[in-house]
């Protein structure tokens, strides 16, 4: 369960937003601090190359005005703290070997190929030996002798190498940060959406007095919480409304009806009774209960309906009450010259209201009983497949046409125009509206002969709650 | 026996009454819930058959405060309100049963007569007997003269249901609501064609018949005919 619920957040819309602004935040960063360092780190190396050239041209015009003593003069000035710091002067002969300056050897197998070449030179300092990366120029005096001017680097490689770190710190902690937040964002997200699917699979299963958390933030969940709380309200109103008049039109039809059976009754009590009218009296009081009967199926109906008899489910073992009715029904069936037999699973539980569910098994029997001629068979079946049960009653009855199946489950739909057989369709309906409480599905099918009707049960789960919360969720 | 009927309903009421006193019962009448509840405090009275919906007060808040009163007398709820869960509400506040309007006098009658003859379940016997007709209910045995009888467990139930109210009018309705728990109505004739294969096995080759049925009422096992 717990897995299933950390896998729906993964699933929800707002993480996946906020994993796409991550990466949006990331790539920005990305782009605009490794620019930043690529361009300092040219304008670092164009400064030192500025230098050098400058430097180099210096020398160049100094050989011109004063030929090689004076090239000598002006490096062995420089070199003597005159010069800038980190500076390296060399003045080589044609063959590269050295006439002034403060390297030892000529630094480079020959003429270097590249405009600003680079080496490294070993300096003894007090206490430590250390390696200074040099950038250099060279130029070729008219007399065939050399001329080097280098720059030491390890300054400013320091402070690239700084720079870089820097930036791969900062262009970490952003995503983390981004991370964090859109993860923390959706995760607040998916759990009030939860909130409000949880409250909705409550309200739904007949917890009408559920309602919507209302956080007081009065951020746009709370707005669509007090809404939806509004319509709730006004629904549950209208099913009271409902109610009360079921009950006012239940009293109301049922109280003359009642006096009505009480005389009928009292006047067949009479002793001294004219059998001439006994006979129509007796018949009249069929009539009576046949409309009580169906003032109370359309009653049962308009209940169903309305979802209140749901309100405190119980667990119901479907195949177990599908094997008590096949037991009680198989003598009627045997009487009418019908074979009835029951393979159902037990252990088929369903959340809801076992008389109902009685009801419903019990119609769809009598419907086959009125239908199937003598010497047919009927057969009861409940097994379990995945996470629903299905109940089926089969027959091998004259069936019914396709437009018939589709309409059966409105209420007065008149099934067939069989003669003789009074059935306003009022069972059908009734069945149909059982399912629809229970939320199951309804199917009548062809059975080639005959008709199948098949209820498939949403099966009642231990932790109802948290997996439909998952389920919704990833939804 | 005494009853009181509370019941708002003047006309029903009115056949009600005649219809109890010549079945030999003692009936009082009040017309609202305030002067049900306050009869059926200060009298003593074998049974209260009280309608739901009521004037003042209504049947199952009188239920309520009886109750509370610490007074036992058995009720009997009438009511038009006649879904299962309405039903559960009624014997939930302490009512005994729960009768649907409109309802057939016989049921009604074979109703209070149940009530009546209930008694406290003390002592109860693991063997129940009429006439030569034995039920161990230990070893889930039957037996007519010393003749051991094969019966089905919802038979035997449905023969316990006839015994333990032997000489007592029991509906259909009864029998499907206390051996099948069915709070409906099926259309078929379920309950006859149990009776007739029980009354095979029963009463088959004996030379009294034990289950008798009762024309517009249903069925009692007894021992002598009348």
């Amino acid at each position: 369960m717990k897995d299933a619920r950390r896998w729906g957040l993964f699933n929800t819309s707002a993480f996946r937003m906020s994993m796409g602004y991550t990466l949006l935040v990331a790539l920005a960063v990305c782009v605009t601090l490794g620019s930043t360092y690529l361009l300092t780190q040219s304008i670092i190396q164009g400064d030192v190359d500025l230098i050098i050239d400058t430097e180099l041209r210096s020398l160049e015009n100094q050989y011109v005005r004063s030929g090689i003593p004076g090239v000598t003069q002006e490096i062995n000035l420089r070199i003597d703290s005159w010069g800038r710091i980190g500076a390296v002067y060399m003045l080589a002969g044609p063959k590269f070997d050295r006439l002034a300056g403060n390297v030892t050897n000529w630094p480079f197998d020959g003429a270097p190929a590249e405009p600003w070449p680079e080496f490294r030179i070993e300096s003894i300092e007090p206490g430590q030996r250390s390696v200074h990366p040099v950038r250099a120029g060279v130029r070729k005096l008219p007399n065939g002798d050399w001329l080097l001017v280098g720059t030491d680097m390890s300054q400013d490689r320091r402070y690239v190498r700084t720079f870089q770190i820097a930036t791969l710190w900062g262009i970490g902690l952003s995503i983390l940060v981004a991370a964090v937040a859109g993860f923390s964002f959706s995760f607040r997200l998916a759990r009030r959406v939860a909130d409000v699917t949880d409250t909705c699979v409550r309200i739904m299963s007949g917890e009408q007095g559920h309602r919507l958390p209302v956080v007081g933030t009065s951020d746009e969940f709370d707005a669509l919480a007090t809404s939806v709380n509004r319509v709730l309200d006004r629904l549950e109103e209208q099913t009271r409304t409902l109610r009360a008049t079921f009950d006012s039109v239940a009293h109301d039809l049922r109280a003359p009806l009642h006096r009505l059976r009480t005389r009928m009754d009292a006047v067949l009590r009479l002793p001294a009774l004219e059998s001439g009218i006994r006979e129509p009296v007796e018949s009249a009081l069929r009539e009576v209960d046949r409309l009580q009967r169906t003032l109370a199926t359309l009653l049962q109906i308009a209940l169903a309906e309305s979802g209140a008899p749901l309100a405190s489910p119980t667990p119901v073992d479907v195949g177990e009450l599908a094997d008590e009715l096949v037991e009680l029904f198989e003598p009627v069936a045997r009487e009418r010259g019908l074979t009835l037999t029951g393979r159902a699973d037990h252990g088929v539980i369903v959340e809801g209201n076992r008389q109902l569910l009685a009801q419903l098994i019990t119609n769809l029997l009598e419907n086959a009983l009125k239908y199937v001629p003598s010497g047919g068979r009927i057969d009861v079946a409940v097994k379990r497949l995945a996470d629903r049960g299905h109940l089926i009653i089969s027959d091998n009855g004259p069936g019914m046409p396709a437009e018939e199946r589709m309409r059966a489950g409105q209420p007065f739909a008149l099934v067939g125009q069989r003669s003789g057989l009074q059935s306003s369709g009022l069972g059908l309906s009734l069945v149909s509206a059982i399912a629809r409480l229970h939320r199951a599905r309804l199917a009548l099918e062809s059975n080639d002969p005959g008709l199948r009707a098949v209820v498939s049960l949403p099966l009642s789960e231990p932790q109802a709650s948290p997996a439909s919360l998952s389920r919704s969720m990833s939804a | 026996m005494h009853i009181l009927l509370i019941e708002d309903d003047t006309e029903a009421a009115r056949v009600l009454v005649k219809e109890l006193r010549e079945s030999g019962y003692t009936v009082d009448h009040a017309a609202d819930g305030r002067e049900g509840l306050s009869r059926a405090l200060a009298g003593k009275f074998d049974l209260i058959v009280t309608d739901r919906m009521l004037p003042h007060i209504d049947g199952l808040t009188i239920i309520q405060q009886l109750r509370g009163a610490r007074l036992a007398t058995p009720v009997l709820v009438l009511s038009a309100l006649g879904t299962v869960d309405d039903r559960i509400r009624g014997l939930k506040a302490g009512g005994d049963d729960y009768l649907t309007k409109p309802f057939a006098f016989a049921e009604l009658l074979a109703r209070i007569e149940a009530l009546l003859r209930r008694r406290p379940s003390a002592a109860e016997s693991t063997v129940l007997r009429v006439a030569d007709l034995e039920f161990d209910l230990i070893a889930r045995k039957v037996a007519r003269a010393g003749r051991e009888i094969e019966l089905t467990s919802r038979e035997q139930k449905l023969l316990e249901f006839l015994m333990r109210r032997a000489g007592q009018v029991v509906t259909r309705t009864m029998l499907l609501e206390g051996v099948w728990d069915l709070h409906f109505d099926p259309q078929s004739n379920l309950v006859d064609v149990h009776i007739s294969r029980l009354r095979q096995a029963i009463d088959r080759g004996a030379e009294r018949l034990l289950i008798h049925t009762v024309r517009g009422s249903g069925y009692v096992l007894k021992e002598e005919e009348d």
